[in-house]
């Protein structure tokens, strides 16, 4: 289901981790299969605010250029707290969100935006996951509680806009230097593992009724 | 003799004097804050536990890497005083108040200030979450915030205090539904349902409360309980171990596994819980995140706090 990257796969995975360096171009991308693990690097633009997607969603429709450019760069569903003190603003720590509430923004985001990487974490829907392959896009599912290991690759921030809104729900690009761990879950050929498991889950509840039947009846 | 017996009784009550000081409103304050801050930076070394065992136990390598992760996540934000997730959730305590326990001061007041107290000195800070429900406007407070139950135990001379802090991760997918003279088959089918709808979204692998019986705010709330309950204790009666025993090998059988990306651990425990009530039968289903944030204290009447599951 994930691949056949699997046989070959040791304990020692950290060897198994590609670096990828932002921005990236599509045919880097295209050659990305879910399974895989990676880590970021350079500039990613994070928000987890409904109204930021909303907001993006809508400059991306009518063709008007976000205050960042996120053209082959990363977009991600990363919370972020960013200290600021006398007029410098320091980022503290990060953490993926649920990325499916933002289903019904991401494709115009995508489309219109040209980010060659988003994520989070639980995955996007199946609207989202034809945009990727479209547009040649991933998604990548960040550890949710993974806030100390990610955080540790915070280096400062890029830019900051929309900042009427909390520090979460901004439209914030951060500098990163080996953000990850993370695993390609939706790749840009289609494959989902999100659409893969939760269908091998409800193919498996036939059984799995039937198994805890049995282990009623022997009570 | 009837001399006696008021000497008895004046005696009882001096004794009453000397070894119960009421618990006081700076006690209540400090430990709210505490079981807070120790929920959002430490997971419980019981599920510590759990996640390692799986991890040894996992044969999907992505998720053997991302359970591996987590316990170093949660080892690293031990050690370094950091936060293991950015959603620090809305604050839920629960009270339950001994009888025997008089206080000296306010005790709502006193949760809200010690919340208050954590988001003015934590650190590193924390997000905004508590969230109007209807305008989405968020803040550090709010109306009804913290949320705060009671309960009595009988005769006891300590209070617990279980915090639990609610973030959006597993608080999207809690529900419950309302039967007529469920099965107990209905009963377990609709605890798999809530958790195939989760599907791969809550961060997996989850602790699972079911409540089932009573009215609907009582089902709810032995749900809840059921969640916080420490590992490995199995419910005392076999009808309701039995419905543990198979949700947990059936939710384990749907094969979501950690973070939802495949893998043999997608629950660390289903803890069930059940009361008597009317043909009518509600049930509902909370659930906890895999950093299973849960921490509790008792304070006795003399003034001692106790760490409860540490």
């Amino acid at each position: 289901m994930t691949g056949g990257w699997k046989c070959f796969m040791n304990e020692a995975l950290t060897t198994a981790v590609q670096e990828l360096t932002l921005p990236l171009d599509e045919h880097r991308v295209r050659a990305l299969s879910v399974g895989q693990l990676v880590r970021l690097s350079g500039k990613v633009t994070v928000s987890i605010g409904i109204p930021t997607h909303q907001r993006m969603a809508e400059a991306a429709l009518q063709g008007q250029p976000l205050p960042v450019d996120i053209r082959g760069g990363a977009f991600l569903h990363l919370s972020t707290y960013v200290r600021e003190s006398d007029g410098v603003c320091e980022p503290i720590y990060l953490n993926p969100s649920t990325s499916t509430r933002y289903n019904a923004w991401m494709p115009a985001i995508v489309r219109g935006l040209g980010p060659r990487i988003v994520g989070g974490k639980g995955g996007l829907n199946a609207e989202s996951v034809a945009t990727l392959q479209e547009c040649g896009c991933v998604y990548l599912s960040f550890l949710g509680g993974g806030s100390p290991l990610l955080s540790r690759a915070l280096r400062g921030v890029h830019s900051m806009h929309w900042t009427e809104y909390i520090s979460q729900f901004r439209l914030l690009t951060l500098d990163v230097q080996s953000l990850g761990p993370a695993t390609v879950a939706i790749d840009a050929q289609g494959q989902s593992i999100y659409q893969s498991v939760g269908e091998r889950a409800k193919a498996r509840m036939p059984a799995i009724l039937e198994q805890m039947a049995k282990a009623r009846a022997l009570v | 003799m009837k001399l006696l017996r008021k000497l008895e009784i004046i005696f009882a009550w001096l004794q009453h004097l000397r070894f119960s000081m009421p618990i006081d409103s700076d006690t209540l304050k400090s430990v709210s804050a505490l079981l807070y801050e120790r929920a959002l930076k430490k997971i419980p070394d019981d599920t510590r536990g759990v996640l390692a065992q799986a991890q040894q136990r996992e044969t999907d390598a992505t998720a053997r890497h991302t359970i591996m992760m987590m316990v170093e996540s949660a080892d690293l934000a031990h050690e370094q005083g950091s936060l293991v997730c950015s959603d620090v959730g809305i604050p839920t305590y629960s009270l339950k108040i001994g009888t025997r326990v008089q206080f000296s001061g306010q005790v709502r007041q006193a949760i809200t200030d010690g919340f208050a107290e954590l988001v003015a000195n934590i650190q590193p800070p924390i997000l905004k979450m508590v969230t109007h429900p209807l305008t989405h406007a968020r803040s550090y407070a709010g109306k009804d915030i913290p949320i705060v139950s009671y309960d009595l135990i009988d005769d006891a001379d300590y209070m617990d205090i279980v915090c639990s802090p609610k973030a959006m991760g597993t608080g999207r997918w809690e529900a419950a539904e309302t039967f007529v003279y469920p099965t107990i088959e209905q009963a377990e089918k609709y605890v798999l349902d809530v958790i195939l709808r989760a599907g791969s979204q809550p961060c997996l692998p989850i602790v699972v409360g079911v409540g089932i019986g009573g009215t609907l705010d009582h089902a709810t709330k032995m749900a809840k309980e059921a969640m916080l309950r420490p590992h490995g204790q199995a419910h005392p009666d076999p009808m309701l171990a039995g419905m543990e025993r198979r949700l947990l090998e059936a939710i384990n059988q749907m094969g979501l596994g950690a973070m939802g990306t495949s893998g043999d651990c997608s629950a660390m425990a289903v803890n069930v819980e059940y009361s008597a009530g009317h043909g009518f039968v509600p049930i509902a289903v909370s659930l906890n995140c895999w950093i299973n944030r849960r921490t509790a204290a008792r304070i006795h009447h003399d003034g001692r706090v106790e760490m409860l599951y540490e």
